[in-house]
């Protein structure tokens, strides 16, 4: 198995038993400074978010700003929540991302299966012709495939946004999935095809298992992806009551707080919407990580 | 209600059935005109794909360069009109041409703004510092926030009354100028989304272009010590050119994602004229405008003009991206 850090044996610099010069001291404060700025802002706005989701309305513009919001309005979040229907919005939310992430994995594991192991005619011309798909502007594509749903009577449904995964939504998974395919030695499935284990057998015993950090990879950015699917949603769906969250999220600022922004509740449910995500980068970082980098450094 | 979930999961499980007896359908098929074993398998195993690609790509495609030469409201069925909606965008709509200054303008600015900034973050964070994994877990967080909520942020930071005017009040205040809100201020909203967008995506490059830099072997380092290169000439000589097919990576997905900043973009505000980006603007004709056949034809010259940047990267690549041996 492949992974960031097993990929490259990890040279251990010598112990440093010279004597460290004091331009090197300098050098070092200097990284370290930099590094902390840098940190500090891209950290600063995240503490910001979270200060404003607990402020009253009055304090939202004092002057100096006050970071630390006295006492803190826990109840802001109940507020947001309730404004408008978010219990139902998380289980639009949840239903859409859940099912589009099944069927989404399930194929592009397939498909890489077949482009990485199966020598056919065509297979690179094919190949690049998926690679490059993966360059067309959705947007292009999106007008006909609104006009293709509203054909089937499927406008205003949750099924353009989670049947379609069934097609292979992510040219760029099938790639990330194909390299981890191609590091798994020919031998382990020929051993398996001597003792007479047929295709789907071998994908589903053997192949799979050996893949699973890189089908973990692929499942968190599709999660992501799912979950923060915008442009779909405000697309297809019109009936308020079927709106996943981040289409509340966009109804709550453009109508209901337009002339007086309500930041502390719009602050509060932009941290909710982004809750789940950031606890699952945080609970399986590497295999952000890994999907992230696998295109750049690998391909 | 529940009939909304009970539909969906009904087409959900029709398809993915049909799915499966079609790729076990083409393999006894392809069997039985004598195709290989092996190939027949592949075909089926890739045929989600192909399905995939010729009903939601290339069909798609096809009607959208059709729809592209026509008059279509959704209503009536589509009226031919020839070139006419490509004439109006170059002569007539004004809004096109600020719209595309726009959006080219944040991509050449954003994308080597963007890259020089994760390259040097990710050079620091390359020279051995305690506590790696932290800072590589706090430059990517901006990345894993939800778009809709990144946006939402930054334009309560940009609000008149938002934080970023606060730190600026002693400047304001030097000059006598009025804090603005920058998001709706014609000359402030280009830098405005500029900066939001390198937060964005400045992290996630930093962690690409790390890995790149962790994998060029140590002992290139080593050998160009013992020729006496300093440290200087080894970051010219031997760092820039082993990163070079990861910044290529960056760049190619830096240009196709700016080009196409949408849900950002949306949530910011889509509705004044100042300040929209291309793919905004062909939803407003497409969807609020119902001008189904004038938006086809903007997404044409979007895809032209993505094509465009994506050949000049590839073709100069020859010139700048160095491939260690030629892998076979």
């Amino acid at each position: 198995m492949v992974t960031l850090e097993q990929s490259r044996p990890a040279v251990k610099s010598k112990p440093q038993r010279r004597t460290i010069r004091a331009d090197e001291v300098g050098v070092r404060t200097v990284v370290y400074g930099l590094i902390l700025l840098g940190a500090a802002v891209v950290f600063v706005p995240f503490l910001w978010m979270l200060s404003t989701s607990l402020k009253q309305e009055s304090q939202l513009f004092a002057y100096p700003p006050e970071w630390i919001p006295t006492p803190p309005q826990w109840h802001n979040y109940l507020d947001a929540w309730t404004a408008l229907p978010f219990n139902r919005f998380l289980f639009n939310t949840v239903f859409m991302t859940i099912l589009a992430m099944v069927a989404e994995v399930f194929t592009a594991s397939i498909v890489a299966y077949g482009f990485a192991r199966f020598r056919f005619p065509l297979r690179n011309t094919l190949f690049v012709v998926l690679l490059s798909t993966m360059m067309l502007p959705g947007i292009l594509t999106l007008i006909p495939k609104f006009l293709m749903w509203r054909e089937v009577n499927r406008i205003d449904t949750f099924t353009p946004l989670t049947v379609g995964a069934w097609f292979v939504w992510g040219p760029s998974f099938v790639f990330l999935l194909r390299q981890f395919f191609l590091t798994i030695p020919r031998e382990i499935e020929e051993a398996a095809i001597l003792d007479g284990a047929n295709t789907f057998q071998i994908y589903r015993q053997i192949m799979l298992p050996l893949v699973k950090p890189a089908l973990l990879a692929i499942g968190v950015l599709s999660f992501q992806a799912n979950w923060n699917n915008f442009e779909g949603a405000l697309i297809y769906l019109s009936t308020l009551e079927k709106y996943p969250m981040v289409l509340g999220l966009q109804f709550f600022g453009d109508s209901l707080s337009r002339e007086a922004p309500k930041w502390h509740l719009m602050m509060a449910m932009a941290t909710m919407m982004a809750a789940p995500i950031l606890l699952l980068f945080f609970l399986a970082q590497r295999y952000f990580i890994e999907g992230l980098t696998v295109g750049g450094v690998k391909g | 209600m529940i009939s909304w979930y009970a539909q969906t999961v009904i087409d959900y499980v029709v398809v993915g059935t049909v799915i499966v007896l079609a790729m076990l359908g083409i393999h006894k098929v392809l069997r039985k005109f004598g195709v290989g074993r092996e190939a027949a398998t592949g075909y089926a195993l890739i045929l989600p794909w192909i399905i995939g690609m010729l009903v939601w790509t290339i069909g798609p495609f096809l009607v959208s360069l059709f729809l592209s030469f026509t008059d279509y409201n959704v209503l009536q069925s589509p009226t031919w009109i020839g070139v006419d909606n490509y004439v109006e965008m170059f002569t007539d709509d004004r809004q096109f041409w600020s719209v595309l200054r726009f959006t080219l303008l944040y991509s050449l600015l954003n994308v080597p703004l963007g890259l020089f900034g994760a390259l040097a973050t990710a050079t620091l964070l390359n020279q051995n510092v305690r506590g790696l994994g932290a800072w590589r877990t706090i430059y990517y967080l901006p990345a894993v926030l939800p778009a809709a909520a990144t946006a939402l942020l930054w334009r309560w930071m940009f609000a008149s009354n938002g934080i970023f005017n606060f730190l600026f009040r002693p400047f304001y205040s030097l000059f006598d100028l009025e804090a603005p809100a920058w998001f709706t201020n014609p000359d402030l909203v280009l830098p405005g989304y500029i900066i939001m967008g390198l937060w964005g995506v400045f992290g996630a490059n930093t962690v690409i272009l790390l890995a790149g830099l962790k994998s060029i072997p140590r002992d290139l380092y080593d050998a160009a010590k013992v020729d006496g290169a300093g440290r200087f000439s080894q970051y010219v000589n031997i760092t820039i050119p082993m990163l070079t097919p990861t910044i290529f990576y960056v760049l190619i997905i830096g240009v196709i994602a700016s080009l196409q900043t949408f849900t950002q973009a949306f949530f910011i505000d889509h509705t004044r004229r100042a300040g929209t980006f291309m793919n905004v603007y062909i939803y407003q004709e497409a969807f609020e405008r119902n001008r189904m056949g004038y938006a086809s034809a903007l997404g044409w010259v979007m895809l032209l003009i993505i094509l465009l940047f994506t050949l000049l990267v590839f073709r100069s690549s020859a010139a700048w991206v160095y491939y260690e041996g030629e892998r076979a």
